[in-house]
């Protein structure tokens, strides 16, 4: 039996997922092993739409890989890439794939991909592309014609808790809110007090939220320090923590989290990311007593 | 104002290496008013053009002129008074992209060659400083957003507010710009305005960007206009 995140959301149980970054190129032989053991332990894989702007595999390649494992997959859509008509397009042979979960982003700048002149998109916006979805699993594209055939997806959204400053970032969360989203799934936080206005307002409005809990690696250090990960801000002190720190400790660190933001109530799960170590993820579970 | 940048002279140069009769069109309103393609630029451009070919033993003629305003017709008249224009090689036009085509159709016998890249719409900050404001969308949605272009000044175009980068009040593009969208909600922030963002903006109505746009003022639709088509 397949596993569905739409149940696991509605069951109240506390949401572990977790985020594959899809290959460069076509050998899933690394991917394969590290995916179907998590499908065994997660609620879905989240699976990434080209992050930071570096072209690889579609996400849908890999969400196939997912559900013919016997799990569950969300697939990030970026509103980077495509225009409002691939981007409808993508959604209806997403949902022919089997695809009912989607994140809706505005993806990562170009500036920091390895494609540098291509074209920045954005025709549509993540508040715009929430109403998109919408929309379409109302029967109607965004020019109003009705669809033969009507696609289900579970909507997510992301919000950053790291963001400075807040008010901005709030008040864009609950235009996402306003649209209409199931799940809200947050980048990695570190100073859990930030996610107190955010999991109080997700939990009015009866949306989940899901806290990002990021492994940090020793050798990526400067590159954290340097702004080379968009929205991924760490506390000075965290940085200083973590200089020259063994994996097994990374892993610790993570597990901490997860346990203080579960004590505390501070969201309603957790989405593990380990770009480049994916194969952690399964630690990080283990540790944090999941 | 259009901004402008000379390209390098090197590739100027290039483009006109093999020809002997060469003129230099400056324009005498935006670029001239960015230092990119007005009177003086077009002296140095001539007289680093006079030295690079003669000393590449070319023998060169090279003549400069400047009309007031390269993208409108109507200036174009005095400039073929003054030159016989079709007696050029090659025109060098240090107007922008706008300037430049209009050129190249007057004299459409003529090769046309541009000597500046168009960079923006933006304002003069202070002496020597410009920065990006407008992008023509056909689509202005400043009174809603504090009179600050989220589709200029934010570098993904975001309609709706912020994404998730904003840090310290910058731009994850980059750290020495500030986010439009702290800018924006704490400008309505201040004034008490905050409900001017609070609902959904919808997406951009790409079709009003029409290329090549065309704009027909209504006073003159009768002279223009004849059966829905430009005259
Ligand atoms: S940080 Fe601000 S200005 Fe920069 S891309 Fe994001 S929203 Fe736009």
């Amino acid at each position: 039996m397949r596993k569905s995140f739409k149940e696991a959301l509605a069951s109240g149980k506390f949401l572990v997922t977790a985020q594959i970054v899809p290959p460069k190129g076509m050998d899933i032989g690394t991917l394969t092993p590290i995916v179907k053991d998590l499908n065994d332990v997660v609620d879905a894989l989240g699976i990434a739409d080209n992050p930071r702007a570096v072209m690889s595999m579609s996400p849908w390649g890999i969400c196939r890989l997912v559900l013919e494992n016997g799990g569950d997959a969300i697939m990030h859509v970026s509103c980077r890439d495509r225009n409002r008509i691939a981007l409808q397009s993508d959604l209806l042979g997403a949902a022919s794939l089997g695809i009912r979960n989607v994140l809706c982003i505005s993806g990562d700048h170009i500036r920091f991909g390895d494609h540098i002149d291509a074209m920045p998109v954005h025709d549509l916006d993540s508040v715009q592309l929430l109403e998109t979805v919408r929309s379409l699993t109302q029967g109607r594209d965004m020019a109003g014609q009705k669809l033969v055939g009507i696609p289900e997806f579970c909507v997510g959204a992301v919000a950053n808790p790291e963001a400075d400053p807040l008010p901005p970032q709030l008040l864009k969360f609950q235009k996402k809110m306003q649209v209409g989203i199931d799940f809200v799934q947050t980048h990695p936080v570190f100073n859990l007090d930030n996610l107190v206005p955010f999991v109080d307002q997700a939990r009015e409005k009866g949306v989940k939220l899901i806290a990002g809990v990021r492994l940090l690696m020793a050798e990526e250090v400067s590159s954290y320090k340097d702004g080379s990960y968009p929205g991924l801000f760490i506390p000075e002190d965290l940085l200083a923590e973590i200089q020259g720190i063994k994996v097994e400790k990374s892993v610790e660190i993570a597990a901490q989290l997860i346990k203080a933001m579960r004590e505390k109530k501070l969201c309603d799960g957790i989405h593990i990311s380990a770009p480049g170590h994916e194969g952690k993820i399964m630690n990080i579970i283990k540790a944090a007593g999941i | 104002m259009i901004v402008g940048t000379r390209k390098p002279f090197s590739e100027i140069k290039d483009v006109v290496s093999g020809d002997s009769k060469i003129l230099i069109v400056g324009c005498g309103t935006c670029v001239a008013v960015c230092l990119a393609g007005g009177e003086t630029e077009v002296t140095i451009l001539a007289s680093q053009l006079r030295i690079a070919l003669g000393l590449g033993g070319h023998d060169v003629h090279i003549d400069e002129a400047v009309v007031e305003r390269q993208c409108d017709r109507e200036f174009l008249v005095d400039l073929s008074k003054k030159k016989n224009v079709t007696d050029y090689d090659v025109i060098v036009s240090m107007a922008c992209g706008a300037g430049v085509q209009l050129l190249s159709d007057v004299y459409d016998q003529n090769l046309v060659v541009p000597a500046l890249n168009t960079v923006f719409i933006g304002v003069a900050e202070g002496p020597g400083i410009w920065t990006e404001r407008c992008q023509s969308c056909d689509n202005c949605v400043l009174a809603e957003t504090a009179g600050i272009c989220p589709i200029t000044m934010c570098a993904k175009g975001l309609l709706n507010g912020p994404c998730s980068g904003t840090r310290h009040g910058k731009c994850e593009v980059n750290a020495e710009i500030d986010c439009a969208w702290v800018k924006i909600y704490d400008r309505l922030a201040a004034r008490g305005d905050l409900e001017c963002i609070s609902k959904v903006l919808p997406p951009r109505k790409n079709s009003r960007q029409a290329h090549p746009a065309v704009l027909t003022h209504e006073a003159y639709k009768r002279r223009f206009v004849k059966d829905e088509k430009i005259v």
